[in-house]
């Protein structure tokens, strides 16, 4: 994401790296004047690393969330719902309609028949564990093929919910996040007690913020008599645009297919005013980040007028000046960023949530700072090192030897 | 006051580095108005005064649970009760997702008793039209005019939520005291319950509205007792709490903005404590001079610490500048993404807190360098350079 705000300031990096090489004014002239001024280059590494704290920590949570979406869709299975409904929330299928896919020839089969599942889904507010309130949590009544077609999910403790019982198998993820949930323990709606079976880890999909249990059960504890939607997987993933052709032609039919890949992509608009939102904090810090490197190496440079006049006065040329303190600037922001990008990761694994309003259910996931987010964090010091660092070292590399060997 | 100009003078000795913290305060200080304004925008929706004798009955399972439309008869029997309508939320697309606003089905002749607050002005003639046509609907001035919709025109919704799509005619305008008021478009009831099998007879919310606020605890507790043995059984809280579960649900957004807004501080003090200390080690002998020449040590730690208080004030009040003249563009970019900050301005009290804070900041990042300065001895002081 970063990245290609470097590309225009590709030949600038390659021509400072050349100069570093090439004609050296030390790297280590820079390391020592930058720790001669302890306090000032502390204190900007500081508030560059509060910058590239946040900038990380952001960028963790809104891929936190569209990974919950991205990873939750397998390429050959497609998702049937009622045209125009978007969400399997607002869909009804009806029996008769799921009898007659279940017999199609388009869908894959394995040992027990073929791979479809007709679901439900409904959403229940269940009470939160720090005790702010309460949140609307989707609940998805499946068919016992629905379990073996999420393949990214496992079981971790207990068992799966028997098809018939009144039972619940909840995600590893929303344990922490909801206050009595844990095997063992109950849910109660409906005129009756829940028990909870068994935890599952669906691996950061979005099927973490969903409870499980046997679509059956839940039909006739909401007095339904019509599934929500059905999950079907093909023979390949080939065949999906003709199956979506049959499913929307078909005179008893007229369902509408999603490939499941796309339908949970695009659920990623949940976390658009979190993105949006940290989008905008960066950009502002940012800015106010390069104000502060720039400052501090000002007065930098202006404390170093005589060591710039001797540097020229033995030889050294305007250009190589101007890549000396380029580098300081960008040792610098440098050191900020890699603080930084460390401060983020007090915050990794932190469990939160939002709320998908079109599903209209929460969903859980983790702050995650991957090395490749702090890369990025790290990526965007030398950034703001660039940007901040530039117009010092062309004001250093200006200034005349005679002046400069007189002031001090 | 006599040493204002000794102030400006120096603060202006080194024109780059002031200017350059001044900026860097302003920026900072603009994305922490910005933020607080933020939250104070959707805490405004949980703490609407308008709504102090609303409230809002819905399933106890969940919103997506629909209630028996009987229900409002009982309710309506209750002395308190001011008047009850059944509302619910059609969640329709105006041609594609992105064009959002909220769309209800409501029992059309309570609205304008229930929402008398809301739908402040209206025209009684257009107010007869859309009564007399179930097709008919209503919507704000401020959703009008976002869609150049006038009087007569033909609203086509796509249902999402219901397998309807309904073509409404636009029967009338209303205007509100706030803006976010008049986001909204309400048509018949009857409509959705004659068009959606499975909503014959059934609603997704009850709006009551209490004859006095003081009559609402009293109420909610009757109303959920009544129907708590029910077999569809209720879930009654005042308005502000039904808004404030919904931003609830965006996550814990004040948590974020105010951890946000204390690292963005903890990074201003860095800051400016570090411009200070420069700009007042530079002056050791100027302040040693000063005092040689009769000035009191608390006199020179005044000037100094003015002068900070006036870098933070003058970066403080050019952030708030910025987000006061950001507030119109971010009304209009994020206000369509996220509904309820289509009202979203800087608020009195987020403006003072900004300005406390900034002076706050000027005062701590002065006090110690300058306090440094103004007791070293003199004579060391016109040694120093």
């Amino acid at each position: 994401m970063v990245w290609f705000l470097f590309l225009p300031l590709l030949p600038y990096l390659a021509w400072l790296v050349w100069a570093a090489l090439r004609h050296p004014i030390p790297l280590s002239y820079n390391w020592r004047s930058l720790w001669q001024r302890k306090v000032s280059t502390l204190s900007t590494a500081g508030a560059i690393a509060v910058v590239v704290a946040i900038f990380v920590v952001v960028l963790s949570l809104s891929q936190g969330i569209s990974k919950a979406f991205v990873s939750s869709g397998r390429p050959d299975q497609v998702v049937i719902l009622r045209p125009n409904a978007r969400v399997e929330l607002n869909s009804t299928l009806e029996r008769d309609r799921s009898r007659i896919l279940k017999t199609n020839p388009f869908l894959a089969q394995d040992a027990q028949g073929p791979l479809a599942s007709s679901e439900c889904v409904v959403v229940k507010l269940l009470e939160l564990a720090d005790g702010s309130g309460s949140t609307n949590v989707a609940f998805r009544g499946l068919e016992p093929e629905g379990i073996r077609m999420r393949t990214q999910v496992r079981l971790v403790q207990g068992r799966w919910f028997k098809a018939g019982l009144p039972e619940l198998v909840i995600p590893r993820k929303m344990v922490g996040r909801f206050a009595n949930l844990g095997v063992g323990k109950s849910v109660h709606f409906s005129g009756q007690p829940w028990a909870i079976v068994g935890v599952f880890d669906g691996s950061g999909s979005a099927f973490d913020s969903e409870v499980w249990t046997d679509v059956e059960m839940l039909m006739q504890a909401h007095r339904r008599s019509s599934y929500s939607a059905m999950l079907v997987r093909l023979s390949s993933p080939e065949k999906i645009p003709a199956f979506i052709k049959f499913l929307d032609e078909d005179k008893r039919l007229k369902l509408e297919g999603k490939p499941e890949a796309e339908y949970y992509a695009q659920q990623t608009e949940a976390g658009k005013p979190i993105q949006i939102l940290g989008n905008l904090i960066t950009v502002i810090l940012t800015v106010g980040a390069i104000f502060a490197a720039m400052n501090t190496m000002f007065a930098a440079v202006a404390s170093r007028t005589a060591e710039i006049g001797t540097l020229r006065a033995l030889g050294y040329r305007r250009l190589e000046i101007l890549a000396s303190f380029q580098w300081e600037a960008l040792m610098l922001c440098t050191l900020g960023g890699i603080l930084g990008a460390g401060m983020a990761l007090w915050f990794n694994g932190i469990q939160t949530g939002t709320t998908n309003f079109e599903t209209f259910s929460d969903v859980s996931f983790a702050f995650t700072i991957t090395p490749n987010l702090m890369g990025q964090g790290v990526a965007f010091s030398v950034l703001m090192g660039v940007l901040g660092g530039f117009f010092p070292a062309w004001r250093a590399s200006r200034i005349p030897v005679t002046e400069a060997m007189k002031g001090g | 006051m006599k040493f204002l100009s000794i102030i400006l003078r120096s603060l202006f000795r080194s024109k780059r580095r002031t200017i350059l913290t001044v900026l860097f305060l302003a920026v900072s200080i603009f994305l922490v108005a910005t933020l607080q304004s933020i939250l104070a925008t959707l805490d405004g929706f949980a703490n609407n005064p308008n709504s102090s004798n609303r409230i809002a009955v819905r399933h106890k399972v969940s919103l997506t649970n629909m209630l028996p439309l009987r229900y409002a008869d009982w309710i309506r029997q209750q002395s308190e009760v001011d008047g009850v309508m059944a509302l619910q939320w059609f969640g329709g697309i105006y041609k594609d997702p992105s064009n959002f606003f909220a769309n209800f089905a409501a029992e059309p002749e309570p609205i304008i008793h229930i929402f008398k607050e809301e739908i402040a002005e209206y025209s009684e003639a257009e107010w007869r039209d859309f009564l007399r046509d179930q097709n008919g609907c209503i919507v704000g001035e401020a959703l009008a005019k976002k869609f150049a919709w006038k009087v007569g025109d033909v609203i086509p919704l796509q249902g999402t939520i219901f397998p309807i799509n309904p073509r409404l005619n636009l029967r009338g305008i209303y205007r509100s005291k706030r803006s976010s008021d008049e986001q909204v478009l309400y048509f018949h009831y009857k409509l959705l319950e004659e068009g959606v099998p499975f909503m014959k007879g059934r609603v997704g919310s009850f709006w009551v509205r209490a004859k006095h606020p003081d009559d609402v605890p009293r109420l909610i507790e009757r109303i959920d007792r009544h129907f708590g043995d029910a077999v569809e059984p209720t879930l009654s809280e005042t308005e502000n709490a039904f808004q404030l579960a919904f931003l609830k649900m965006m996550g814990d957004l004040s948590t974020i903005i105010h951890s946000i807004t204390a690292a963005v501080l903890v990074a201003i003090l860095i800051v400016s404590a570090n411009t200070m200390a420069m700009a007042i080690r530079e002056r050791t002998t100027e302040v040693a001079v000063f005092r040689a020449m009769g000035f009191t040590s608390s006199q020179m730690l005044g000037i100094l610490m003015a002068e900070g208080i006036l870098l933070a004030l003058m970066g403080g009040l050019s952030g708030l500048g910025l987000a006061w003249l950001a507030a119109g563009g971010l009304r209009a970019g994020v206000g369509t993404v996220i509904p309820w900050l289509t009202d979203f301005t800087i608020p009195v009290d987020t403006m003072l807190f900004c300005l406390h804070v900034t002076m706050g900041l000027g005062i701590l990042s002065t006090f110690i360098p300058a306090y440094r300065v103004v007791r070293r001895p003199i004579v060391e002081g016109l040694r120093a350079l």
